[in-house]
């Protein structure tokens, strides 16, 4: 099922949120639509194998892990949400990107984007990507 | 404890306690008997960055949280606060830009509420002072009068605030702060991590860092988990102090006692205590602060330091204060605030705006049925803030028109601004005040009532600054 068939069997283009049962109960693995979310949203970037994968690992253990919480997350996939209408693929957007080399290469699209953990300003290599330790020159 | 009856006690070891101990012990060498009742416990800065990094502490738990500690009666308002050694120096995010004189004249300018028993020029040095002892970083250039430089060179300037300064002169200024922008002795050079309540390179001035030494002087005794709630008075004094610890009442007496709480807690005590004072507890509140997202057309606002970058001055000062608040723009470089938009990431700024607001009777601290509770009735701003706020938003987008800004967007107010005020104002007598200008209590002459609590107005800008110079003040006059 593509998304668009999707879309309209849920009727979610008149609003509805609900998903038909059998998609999210025949669904290897949850957690996947939001690392598809990732992909789709930043497709023109490099990046790295598994990385993906283990960041969305990191980033739903970090936070509530719950059916509901996972279900949310495929719901915004299959509905076609983009991160610039939701806060919540948003914050997920922006923590990959926190998350990964991508601002220490200031922001070098030719490089692959390198998980390097999940972000935390206590243990992130350079967690703020305005600094002056970027970009000493300015 | 050592002595059953002592020359000082001092309950609380944040700004307003230490930086007046500190003044205290210059002027009285060697010969006092000084007592300590702290609240809280010792909590490192080492341990409290293993709890952020996720590490093992036997301290975690160990901290109160500010919401079992009072009944806020109004839910959507928040009052965070931190106890134990250092007060709010252990969460704090060290901005420190002084306040500027009109907000000591509000009524003679502007005919707003009352003036300050103080005037800026009686506090310049005390500024001058508790900036050296901060080791302040900060610009040569400031909005208000200083005679001296900051003792560390300014933070360093995004793309952004290079042009605003470029455009506003003093009026746009590198924020004076206790960030270190240069290593010193106790702290090291901030990295511009953008989170600094637990400084991850513990570049921010703390009491524990600070080295005041003045808990370690030995003619002072300070006792930890010791929660004061109130004073056993005669007549127009003092005699003793009542606080619990672990579960059981005690009380020591004291010639000389200082309320270093913060402004809740301060109040609760003189309640308990049977100050009569009707303004006791009332004109309490803090500032507005709102966000401000700035949208860049191909202009990136990178090079700048941490989350508090600079301050703008151009909605401060003026005739407006007559009809609305005044607003400090503090410019956040906060990671937080990125783009996803390809080749955008980097092309914002967030400001946040903060808004003084008038200290109004509707909202007040009382005691409760549990003496160690306080009770805080928050009912609402004043509309002297609130037209600040319409204000700002006809005028942003042509001060900000210097800038190539795509669009800007307004977020919500914040449910606090974690600066409490008012609650034990100063004034002239106890017909407008609870304090007088050395903020000794009126009835109570043998009571300092230390802190944010004694502003008379509220000011826009950040408060710590202020009331540590004013602990200096009041122990230099006093002793």
């Amino acid at each position: 099922m593509n998304r668009r068939k999707f879309v309209a069997l849920a009727g979610v283009g008149s609003g509805l949120l609900i998903l038909p049962s059998f998609l999210y109960l025949s669904s290897p693995s949850l957690r996947k639509y939001a690392g598809e979310l990732i992909r789709e949203e930043l497709h023109y970037l490099k990046l790295a194998p598994g990385g993906v994968d283990q960041y969305i690992e990191d980033y739903f253990n970090a936070s509530a892990n719950n059916i509901l919480t996972n279900l949310k997350w495929k719901s915004y996939y299959y509905l076609g949400i983009k991160a610039e209408n939701s806060n919540q693929i948003f914050e997920l957007v922006k923590y990959y990107l926190l998350s990964t080399d991508f601002f220490i290469h200031r922001m070098d699209e030719s490089k692959v984007l390198n998980y390097l953990g999940l972000y935390n300003p206590y243990k992130s290599p350079v967690p703020n990507p305005y600094s002056f330790v970027l970009y000493p020159e300015i | 404890m050592k002595y059953d009856q002592y020359d000082l006690i001092i309950i609380g070891t944040g700004f307003a306690s230490t930086f007046f101990l500190k003044k205290y012990l210059e002027k009285n060498k060697g010969k006092k008997k000084i007592l300590v009742l702290e609240r809280g416990q010792f909590f490192p800065h080492a341990e409290r960055l293993k709890i952020k990094r996720g590490e093992t502490s036997n301290f975690k738990g160990t901290q109160e949280h500010w919401e079992d500690t009072v009944i806020n009666k109004n839910q959507e308002k928040k009052w965070p606060f931190t106890t134990g050694f250092g007060g709010s120096s252990s969460c704090w995010w060290g901005c420190t830009p002084r306040f500027m004189p009109s907000d000591f004249q509000m009524n003679t300018l502007f005919g707003i509420e009352k003036d300050w028993p103080v005037s800026y020029a009686d506090l310049e040095p005390y500024y001058e002072e508790t900036e050296k002892i901060m080791s302040v970083s900060g610009p040569d250039e400031t909005p208000f009068p200083k005679k001296g430089k900051y003792p560390l060179p300014p933070h360093r300037f995004t793309a952004v605030d290079h042009i605003l300064h470029q455009k506003y002169g003093s009026q746009y200024i590198s924020q004076p702060t206790a960030r270190a922008s240069r290593a010193v002795p106790g702290r090291n050079a901030c990295m511009a991590n953008s989170t600094c309540d637990v400084c991850p390179v513990n570049a921010k001035f703390t009491i524990e860092n600070s080295g005041m030494d003045v808990y370690t002087d030995q003619q002072v005794e300070i006792v930890y988990g010791a929660q004061v709630f109130s004073l056993e008075t005669r007549g127009n004094l003092a005699k003793k102090v009542n606080y619990v610890k672990d579960g059981r009442d005690y009380e020591i007496a004291g010639e000389i006692i200082v309320l270093g709480a913060n402004p809740i807690f301060n109040t609760n005590i003189l309640l308990n205590s049977g100050d009569n004072n009707s303004l006791t507890g009332k004109g309490f509140g803090e500032q507005l602060g709102m966000q401000v997202l700035i949208y860049l057309d191909q202009m990136k606002n990178i090079g700048g330091s941490t989350w508090v970058n600079a301050n703008g001055y151009m909605l401060y000062d003026g005739l407006h204060r007559k009809d609305f608040a005044a607003c400090l723009i503090e410019t956040n470089n906060a990671p937080y605030y990125i783009r996803l938009e390809r080749g955008k990431w980097l092309n914002m700024a967030s400001f946040r705006m903060i808004f003084e607001d008038l200290p109004m009777e509707s909202n007040y601290i009382t005691n409760s049925a549990d003496k160690l509770v306080p009770v805080i009735n928050f009912n609402g701003r004043s509309d002297y803030t609130l037209k600040g706020i319409e204000n700002m938003k006809n005028k942003l987008p042509g001060l900000l028109s210097c800038l190539p800004v795509e669009k800007l967007k307004y977020l919500d107010p914040f449910p606090n601004e974690g600066h409490i005020l008012g609650g034990t104002r100063m004034g002239h007598s106890a017909k407008d005040s609870v304090v007088d200008k050395y903020l000794i209590h009126h009835q109570y002459r043998n009571v300092f009532v230390l802190g944010s609590g004694a502003f008379t107005t509220f000011s826009a800008s950040n408060p710590t600054l202020t009331l540590a110079a004013l602990s200096l003040y009041t122990a230099d006059h006093s002793f």
